[in-house]
């Protein structure tokens, strides 16, 4: 875990710059450098505001200045010469390179020292600075200049490979065409720190810049971007998977360039310990020294979503997928800019997630950056201003002077080979050879089948909570209340192997993606058969079995076995099968390495390609090893072997029945599930049933189901595809010994290294008697009960047991101590079920009175409730808990869905308001009357998932606070829609400190490992304070696979996550809190000890107010009237305030005097004094390592600031506001102002929302009050939050986040350069938006509109995704849009131009429909539109609103209008829709 | 699921207060398949299922209400039977607002879930369809002899079938049953449900020795000669006596006298007290549901007057509320806050009438229940023709425990370990015996752990 405390991850600001036709300038470099410094704020700096995580150039080679500063040396370079940056510490490095070279045919014509002033540099850069040098290298003989490119990669390769311990010694560049100037510098110093940079001889043709943001305060030389081929901007979610598949692939590989020799020291071409941008270069450039098409390699590894996309071009797609049966996407979110010196381009992931704009100016270059006006170009001197759209591609062909759009770049790929004709030829999709599919499913004889069941645990319960709700709903069952649960290696009860891995998830430096609503870029598409070399291209690569899911039924799995058979007539080598049981007498350990040599064998000598692991030879006699044991240490060995690459792992197994278990199976490398018990199970409930029963559109539903759990697995990272879920090892494993994770599960995260084999075996062993034992033969009811998801006496351990939920109501209702001492014997003395239970306390001190420790007024401003909100409980528990909070001192928290103004203000108002994906209620008064602005990243029950409020909850009261309207269904989105990234996450905190400066800022995490990375990256964007969330808490509605299978328990989060704080230096700065289960003051002080200094109570405080735990607060049936908003039943809800003051009392209290007995007189004193605990003395704690909770750094263990001040003091706004004041104090005078702003100043107009908000509230000021007049491109989030009576009018551009969460107001923007080919705008703007006009004269990026509940909009053109998830308002979009209109959209309307006809097409038809507005029964429609089109023309003077007004009647034809489904009848305005 | 929402609690009907007084029959009817699937709805399956907690039995109540509303009649009767001995008596005569329909989460406003009913219904039902609760076919070659028909040692015999092991039982009444079938009157459980669960134990292959005493027809040696273990499930039906002056009167009785001569009488034995009630005044003394039985019985004797009573209020009665207010609709008159003082005899020792005094609530003791105080100065004397003291039961200290090592507590309970085995090895014992006077449904869950432990240590 300790190397968890100073890992990292990294996003940025990034771009490139190039004169289209190849012409040198030292202008370019400028621009470029000037570029890069204005997206400053996309990076961080450090403490002593010099020191940045990185930023730098990937220049083309500027001969002339190379050649001048050679000539002064006396030296005359070649024509053809190489260059080598190389960062060192060591000068006999420096003998290496030469000699290297010299083996290579190169010889090394002079080493240069690079110019560097220090004094640029922060001190922590000063440290670690290298010597930089650049080594000239030329050919020794005649040689071709593709082999002198080859050989100077080649010994690059094998200079690294030289010096591979030394992480200082680092070669930025070593290419013929191009060199890096990088480092820990902030871009407007890097030319002061490189001098080379100033000489105006120094003339570029193109570069590639970049900023970094690295989480963590240890950013190193090498990391700094671009590396040698590419600049990234985001993560590659997938890494794990693709540096794998790059490590089996090689076995295959022949190269045109390199003999197999010279391949065999290129490898590994991975270079390890490096970020995951590092390695997406490596195999880029990797690609294209050997010779691959720059486009071909950069689509091969970048796709666009290809799989559901039926308008596709049939040939482009034909290429993709040819192209898939080598490379599987590189899947996360990414712009990535990259260059080979011949062309320069940029692609953008295949869901849009970053940021990417250009312009082409009239002097003949291409800029593209993160953020449009980072070179303030004036307006006439730009020919175009567009953006990438998802998965698109742009470049220039250097040498042809050619700038190369997508279209372009389709038409040549697609043209390149016969795809189509090569794919038809030779790829089989098994489908067309199944004539009956899941017609059979064999069913064993009964006593036997039911003896499998209860050996794979298939319980009633699991019958009941999991097989059920698949076959009746196709789909996962929800479940509520979180998990009480032990880890599966503290548990005494039979559990699946499967239950010791944890699903990681995205948060904050990646996106999850919503499965359902962005369906469109999610693939189960499955290839079985070997990956051939992927250098070459031929019909031969396009020989695959497909299918559409890894889930196969038994007639697939029979297909691949007579594909593989050789006795059948389908047979082929290339896919060859044997099936291999798995079954074991004993010796567990020996047994797997047996089968594992005995398959490597195989492979090795009798060419077998598919191997089928088999499970179903279990019976009475034999075990079966655990599947995922035996997949996971056959996929690693295969790839030592240098065998992966031929094999398909295919796994008939008993052991996957929930998509947790397939997601394990697939992370760890299997092609192909056959789940027999799964099948079985159900076929045999059926049966029951109905004799006669058709299985078949059963079964298939039940196995939409797990494809269904499988997206949302992946999405969950942030992967779209399931060929890049393959093999990533997406898990952390809980308790399993270090040995079983290397050998079995490497790539995984191993934590708290436990049982073995040998314990393993055991309780397989356990199992397998009792599963056959003859008692359980002669039950009634043959099966186990269960109690795993549900608590059953005598079952797993519940921590909410019947006699516990007692026990809390009776102390609340009593406030006895009494009655507390109960709940601690309950609680205290449950004896090894969760971490905190290892340890004990201890104390270097004598005990002391409990009169000497400080008051309980102290301790309760540490508590607070945790986010439950109006919603998904009742007014009546909502409002009980705020003032019983408020009452003691204390917080409550509002969660998402926004809070009754009247409230506000009150003793009823929560102190802490949440911010979460929805944006629900979400507005300037809102903001203003908290103290705590908690952003939820993710949450405890569902990491990485989104929510629904189905519209039956929601009621008038939860209508009006949400701005929508009662009975609309609200989604809230899996991701924030923007925060990609951790310099989004700082772009919102900076947005809230700026309408509230005075509230503490608050990032809600969940626990996992890396979460620690995390919290250095929230707090380098100045978060105040950190919430760790156990995965173990969670009283929200999910699903029971996400409510069990992701996350881990908050004792390993927080201890990694104040680890790396300290690590980081970064402790100091925040606040941490904890949540997940706690209960009694040993809880407290335990979580105080591990680093918490605040603690938040989630399913405790509503077992206070009456909540029994009976798991169905997503029913609205809730009994006691908490979870609900049902009138009828809110009446029986009996919590108090008293009760809750009460307990909370009584904890205090208990923690008061468990201080006591340590010596200790206040928390503040033992938060983090980790000595104060030791592992408890016994035989079953011994087997696990827990010294990773006892680990110690030195630093500040609490926060030591008021705030965590930005960098960014927004001096800008402050200024403007204070000219505004007279206006906001009488709003009788308004105003007009009239200024100049740029990319630099971010959030314009919300520290005025903010000071508006404060005095009027949501009413805000009178329309037309203040008044503000912007010439130049603005920063990010313009007039988010904006109130009531503010108009802004830009006459330029704005950037991302426009009119974010705007409540009133007007936002204008028009330009010069105006109009459908224009774009003024960026991504994601109005999310969340409750109100206000915001009108674009020119196009938008990605998800315009996004959770929209109110405003007004009209732009002339959007990207993908438009109107996603939108509840209210209005959008009129006057020119094209991208894909997915619509998805998730639950209310408002949108009126969309369409004279192509191309409209419908874009549509997500799952909730919304298009309609014609030229009907007697769109009267309404009509006008309405009209109205609001004059408006637009007024304000922006729009040339495409003229033509279509002075028209109308003609144009009215091709407008449509688009509402949801279950809006029927005219539009009702005046109701808000 | 989850219809308590919008469905009412409805209790099984019963019969006309005017009809049922008349004979000895059930008052309850079995619900409609109708009703028993719609009550079973209004299930909310909560996470923490409070009712299968607060059963003595942890029956799989949750999942059968569940399959009931499914209409899955057989699964339903499968899991109810798998955890319990006689289901469809248990849903007759357990107390179950104190413990599954006590702990049901809807009791607290919604009204609890039906789950006796359900239960009867479940298993009357199934009967009727053929269903039978399923037993080994495989013997494993062992026997076991039990002592005591009662409810433990049928349900111990049920469970060691269940497992192929042999099982005679030994009974010093004429009926198996015991108490289900001597102590628990009529029209709360029909004779023919506890005969038909002897029949089905019957047909598994249980042989039953009735009329057998162990000490006087049988030696408990001969017993642990002939079989590999022995449970003795012999209850506690001694009547606790009260300590009065004149409890002696040859019309005093304690209730289980009453209650058992009465069922002789109407199974047509030969009765040890042949008490008659008929036209007489009864007073009976106590407040649990043995009260409730021997003031119904009278009533259905036809009892010129019944009147009962109890030192505390109504709230206050340990039994069944149920079984209070059927007796109150029956026509029995109560008297609260009154304890007995004597019994007034006249010369013949017959009882006349009782002398009583007033009470009142005082403090609470360290339980929390509040302790009974009497007021001064507040005797009385009510007229009496019979006096019933039901004041609860002691253990009968048998020859044989003491002879063949098998200890007691100083109440007179057998000592048993973790697994229900006596200071003696291979002697197991459970039920009232063991743990003094308690419910049938203690009782079961008793023989069936006793069971589960003997099968474990049998098939060593």
């Amino acid at each position: 875990m300790r190397d968890l405390f100073t890992s990292f991850k990294d996003n940025c600001g990034f771009g490139l710059l190039a004169s289209i036709d190849n012409t040198p300038s030292h202008r370019n470099l400028e621009d470029a450098i000037t570029s890069l410094s204005r997206m400053m704020h996309r990076g961080a700096v450090a403490a002593d505001g010099k020191t940045g995580d990185g930023s730098g150039l990937l220049l083309s080679i500027p001969k002339k200045f190379f050649a001048k500063s050679a000539k002064k040396e006396n030296i005359t370079l070649p024509d053809v010469y190489a260059v080598a940056m190389v960062f060192s510490k060591n000068e006999k490095d420096f003998d290496v390179i030469k000699e290297v070279c010299e083996n290579n045919d190169l010889k090394c014509i002079y080493t240069r020292e690079v110019p560097v002033n220090q004094d640029a540099l922060g001190e922590q850069a000063l440290a670690s600075l290298p010597t930089i040098k650049q080594v000239f290298v030329a050919p020794n003989s005649i040689m071709g200049a593709k082999r002198f490119d080859a050989l100077v990669y080649l010994s690059r390769k094998e200079i690294e490979a030289k010096i591979p311990e030394d992480r200082n010694f680092y070669i930025p560049s070593f290419s013929t065409s191009v060199v890096s100037y990088k480092g820990l510098v902030m871009p407007t110093h890097i030319k002061e720190f490189y001098q080379d940079l100033r000489n105006k001889s120094f003339e570029i043709s193109f570069c590639l810049f970049h900023q970094r943001f690295s989480t963590n305060t240890l950013p190193e030389w090498r990391l700094a971007q671009p590396f040698r081929a590419i600049a990234h901007n985001g993560e590659i979610n997938s890494v794990t998977a693709n540096r794998f598949n790059v490590a089996a692939k090689m076995e295959a590989l022949k190269s045109d360039v390199f003999s197999d020799e010279e391949m065999k020291r290129l490898v590994p071409i991975i270079q390890s310990q490096m970020s995951d941008s590092a390695s997406l270069d490596n195999f880029f450039e990797f690609l294209r020294i050997n010779g691959m098409d720059f486009f071909k390699a950069a689509r091969s590894i970048l796709p666009a979503p290809w799989q559901n996309a039926p308008h596709m071009d049939a040939k482009l797609r034909a290429f993709y997928e040819y192209a898939s049966t080598c490379f599987e996407p590189w899947d996360g979110p990414a712009a990535v800019s990259m260059t080979d010196g011949r062309y320069i381009g940029c692609v953008l992931d295949r869901n849009g997630l970053r940021p990417s704009k250009y312009i082409i100016t009239t002097d003949n270059r291409l800029l593209i950056s993160s953020e449009y006006g980072v070179l303030e170009t004036p307006e006439d001197e730009i020919l175009e201003r567009g953006r990438l759209q998802s998965g698109e591609m742009m470049g220039v062909d250097l040498k042809y002077g050619k700038v190369l759009k997508n279209s372009d770049i389709n038409d040549y790929l697609k043209n390149m080979d016969p795809y189509d004709k090569w794919l038809n030829d030779n790829m089989i999709y098994l489908q067309e050879h199944m004539d009956d599919p899941f017609s059979d499913v064999s069913i064993p004889e009964k006593t036997e089948m039911e003896a499998r069941q209860r050996y794979f645990n298939i319980t009633l319960e699991v019958i009941e909570q999991v097989f059920e709700p698949m076959v009746k709903e196709g789909k996962e069952a929800t479940a509520s209340m979180g998990d009480d649960s032990p880890l599966a290696a503290f548990s005494t009860k039979q559990r699946n192997f499967t239950d010791f891995f944890k699903q990681k998830f995205a948060q904050v430096t990646n996106p999850p993606i919503d499965p359902i609503r962005e369906k469109v870029v999610m693939s189960l598409n499955t290839g079985f058969g070997e990956i051939r070399n992927i250098l070459t291209d031929d019909a031969e690569h396009a020989k695959r079995l497909k299918t559409v899911s890894p889930i196969l039924s038994l007639e697939k799995l029979e297909l691949l076995k007579a594909f593989g058979n050789e006795k059948d007539p389908k047979y082929e080598s290339g896919y060859k099968a044997r099936t291999y049981e798995t079954t074991f007498g004993s010796d567990l350990r020996m047994s797997l390495a047996t089968l594992i040599e005995e398959i490597i064998s195989d492979v090795k000598n009798e060419g077998i390609r598919t191997v089928i692991l088999d499970d179903r030879a279990l019976n009475a006699k034999t075990k079966v090893m655990p599947m995922l044991m035996v997949v996971g240490r056959l996929n690693q060995a295969l790839l030592e072997a240098g065998e992966r690459h031929l094999v398909s792992i295919i796994a008939a197994t008993g052991e996957v029945y929930d998509s947790h278990m397939a997601a394990c199976m697939l992370g760890f490398g299997v092609a192909g599930i056959y789940p027999h018990m799964l099948y079985q199970t159900v076929a045999m409930i059926e049966h029951r049933k109905d004799k006669d029963v058709n299985l078949a559109p059963i079964l298939k539903k039940v196995r939409k189901s797990i494809n269904a759990g499988l997206l949302k697995i992946m999405s969950k990272m942030g992967i779209a595809t399931v060929s890049s879920y393959r093999n990533s090892k997406l898990f952390d494993v809980i308790g399993l010994s270090e040995e079983i994770v290397t050998e079995c599960f490497s790539g995984a995260y191993g934590l708290l290294s436990g049982l073995g084999y040998e314990d393993i075996e055991e309780r397989i062993t356990k199992a397998h008697s009792d599963a056959y034992a003859t008692e359980t033969q002669n039950r009634i009811f043959p099966l186990n009960i269960g109690g795993f998801y549900k608590y059953l006496s005598g079952q797993e351990f519940h921590d909410y047991s019947p006699a516990t939920v007692h026990a809390i109501h009776k102390l609340s209702k009593s406030g006895k101590k009494e009655d507390f001492a109960h709940l601690k014997e309950l609680v205290d003395g449950r004896d090894k079920k969760f971490i905190r239970d290892f340890f004990a306390l201890k104390s270097d001190k004598e005990a002391i009175s409990v009169d000497k420790v400080e008051p309980l007024s102290e301790i309760f401003k540490r508590f607070s409730t945790a986010a439950m909100s109006l919603g998904s409980i009742s007014p009546e528990a909502h409002e009980c808990l705020a003032e019983a909070m408020n009452t003691i001192g204390g917080k409550s928290n509002s969660g998402e869905g926004g809070e009754d103004e009247v409230r506000f203000g009150t003793i009823k108002n929560s102190k802490i308001k949440q911010i979460a994906s929805g944006r629900f209620g979400v507005t300037p008064e809102y903001l203003v009357s908290a103290e705590e602005l908690q952003i939820k990243v993710a949450q405890g029950a569902k990491p990485g998932e989104g929510g629904q409020l189905p519209g039956h909850k929601v009621s008038p009261l939860i209508a009006r606070l949400r701005h929508t309207m009662p009975g609309v269904t609200l989604i809230s989105p899996p991701p924030h829609h923007d925060i990609y990234s951790i310099e989004d996450l700082a772009q919102l905190i900076f947005d809230l400190k700026q309408i509230n400066p005075k509230a503490k800022i608050a990032v809600k995490l969940v626990s996992t490992a890396g979460v620690g990375t995390i919290a250095a990256g929230v707090a380098k964007a100045y978060a105040d304070k950190i919430i760790i969330s156990g995965a173990d808490g969670g009283t929200g509605a999910a699903p029971i696979g996400s409510i069990k299978f992701a996350g881990n328990p908050w004792e390993l989060g927080l201890i990694e996550a104040h680890n790396a704080l300290k690590a980081n230096n970064l402790r100091g700065q925040v606040e941490v809190e904890t949540d997940g289960g706690l209960k009694t003051g040993l809880d407290v002080v335990k979580a105080a000890i591990f680093g918490a200094e605040s603690y938040a109570f989630g399913t405790g405080a509503l077992t206070v107010v009456g909540c029994k735990i009976l798991r169905i607060c997503h029913l609205n049936r809730c009994s006691v009237g908490i979870a609900t908003q049902e009138e009828k039943l809110r009446e029986h809800y009996e919590g108090t305030v008293e009760r809750v003051i009460n307990y909370f009392t009584l904890l205090a209290e208990d923690v008061r005097e468990i201080l006591a007995s340590l010596g200790y007189s206040s928390l503040e004193e033992i938060i983090g004094k980790n000595d104060l605990l030791e592992v408890i003395d016994d035989a079953f704690a011994k087997k696990f390592s827990f010294e990773n909770l006892l680990y110690k750094l030195d630093g500040d263990n609490t926060c030591q600031v008021e705030s965590n001040e930005p960098y960014d003091k927004n001096e800008y706004e402050q200024e403007i506001l204070a000219e505004l004041m007279p206006a906001i104090k009488n709003p009788n005078d308004p105003i007009v102002l009239e200024k100049k702003i740029s990319n630099l100043n971010r959030s314009f107009g919300t520290r005025i929302s903010g000071e508006i908000a404060k005095y009027y509230g949501d009413k805000g000021l009178p329309e037309g009050t203040i008044c503000l007049k912007l010439k130049g491109t603005t920063g990010q989030s313009l007039g988010a939050f904006l109130s009531p009576g503010v108009s802004i009018q830009v006459n330029g551009a704005g950037n991302d986040y426009i009119g974010k969460g705007m409540s009133g107001g007007r936002i204008i923007i028009t330009s010069q350069k105006s109009g459908a080919d224009f774009s003024l705008g960026g991504n994601t703007c109005l999310y969340g938006a409750t109100g206000g006009k915001l009108y674009i004269n020119g196009q938008v990026g990605e998800r315009f509109g996004v959770r929209n509940s109110g405003a007004i909009a009209i732009v002339e053109g959007t990207g993908d995704h438009p109107c996603e998830y939108m509840t209210g308002g209005a959008v009129v979009i006057l020119g094209k849009t991208g894909v997915n209109f619509g998805a998730g959209m639950t209310g408002g309307v949108a009126f969309v131009y369409d004279v192509e006809h191309e409209f419908v097409e874009n549509i997500n038809q799952e909730l919304v429909e298009a309609r014609r507005i030229d009907t007697e029964d769109t009267d309404i429609e009509r006008y309405y539109l009209k109205k609001l089109l004059k408006d637009y023309y007024n304000e922006t003077k729009s040339a495409q609103a003229k033509k279509i007004l002075d028209n109308f009647r003609v144009e009215i034809r091709n407008f449509w209008v688009v509402r949801p489904k279950d809006m029927k009848g005219p539009l009702k305005i005046e109701e808000g829709e | 699921m989850l219809r308590f929402f919008d469905l009412e609690r409805i209790d099984a009907k019963k019969r006309d207060v005017v009809e049922r007084n008349k004979d000895f029959e059930e008052i309850y009817e079995v619900f409609k398949p109708v009703k028993g699937s719609e009550q079973s709805e209004r299930c909310i399956q909560c996470g923490d299922p409070y009712c299968h907690n607060g059963c003595p039995l942890h029956n799989l109540i949750p999942h059968w209400l569940k399959a009931t509303a499914n209409n899955d009649l057989e699964f339903a009767f499968d899991l109810s039977n798998e955890t319990s001995p006689f289901p469809e008596v248990m849903g007759r005569i357990c107390p179950h607002d104190r413990l599954c329909e006590g702990a049901c989460t809807l009791n607290d406003g919604h009204g609890a879930i039906t789950i006796g009913s359900v239960e009867t219904f479940v298993n009357e039902e199934g009967f009727k369809k053929g269903l039978k609760p399923k037993f080994s076919q495989n013997k494993i070659g062992k026997k076991v002899a039990i002592i005591g028909a009662g409810p433990a040692g049928l349900s111990a015999a049920t469970f060691l079938l269940r497992e192929g092991v042999d099982v005679e039982i030994f009974d010093k009444q004429n009926r198996a049953g015991g108490l289900l079938t001597y102590g628990i009157p009529g029209f709360k459980l029909d004779k023919h449900v506890v005969a038909r669960r002897v029949k089905l134990l019957e047909e598994a292959g249980a042989v039953f020795h009735q009329n057998v005493e162990i000490g006087r027809d049988k030696t408990f040696d001969e017993l642990s000669k002939d079989f590999d273990a022995v449970f003795v499930g012999v209850g506690a039906v001694a009547g606790r006596k009260s300590g009065l002056t004149g409890e002696d009167a040859s019309n005093a009785y304690v209730a289980m006298e009453f209650l058992v001569d009465i069922q002789k009488k109407l199974f047509d034995e030969p009765r040890e007290k042949n008490i008659e009630v008929k036209e007489k005044s009864v007073v009976v003394i106590g407040g649990g549901d043995t009260a409730m039985d021997c003031v119904r019985t009278s009533l259905r004797e036809k009892a010129k007057s019944v009147k009962c009573l109890y030192r505390r209020d109504a709230h206050n009665m340990p039994g069944s509320r149920k079984e209070y207010i059927n007796a109150k609709e029956e026509g029995v008159d109560f008297e609260f806050y009154v304890s007995p003082k004597s019994l007034v005899t006249n010369d013949k020792g017959e009882v006349i009438a009782v002398e009583m005094v007033k009470t009142k609530l005082g403090e609470a003791d360290s339980s929390g229940r509040q302790r009974v105080e009497e007021i001064p100065g507040s005797e009385y004397r009510v007229e009496a023709d019979v006096v019933i003291f039901a004041l609860g039961f002691d253990n009968v200290n048998y020859p044989f425990f003491a002879s063949n090592g098998i200890e007691t507590d100083k109440w007179g309970g057998v000592l048993v370990d973790e697994n229900y085995q006596t200071t003696q090895p291979g002697i197991y014992a459970g039920g009232d015996c063991h743990r003094g006077a308690d419910l049938v449904v203690t009782a079961a869950r008793d023989g069936r752990d006793a069971a589960k432990a003997m099968v474990k240590m049998l098939s060593k």
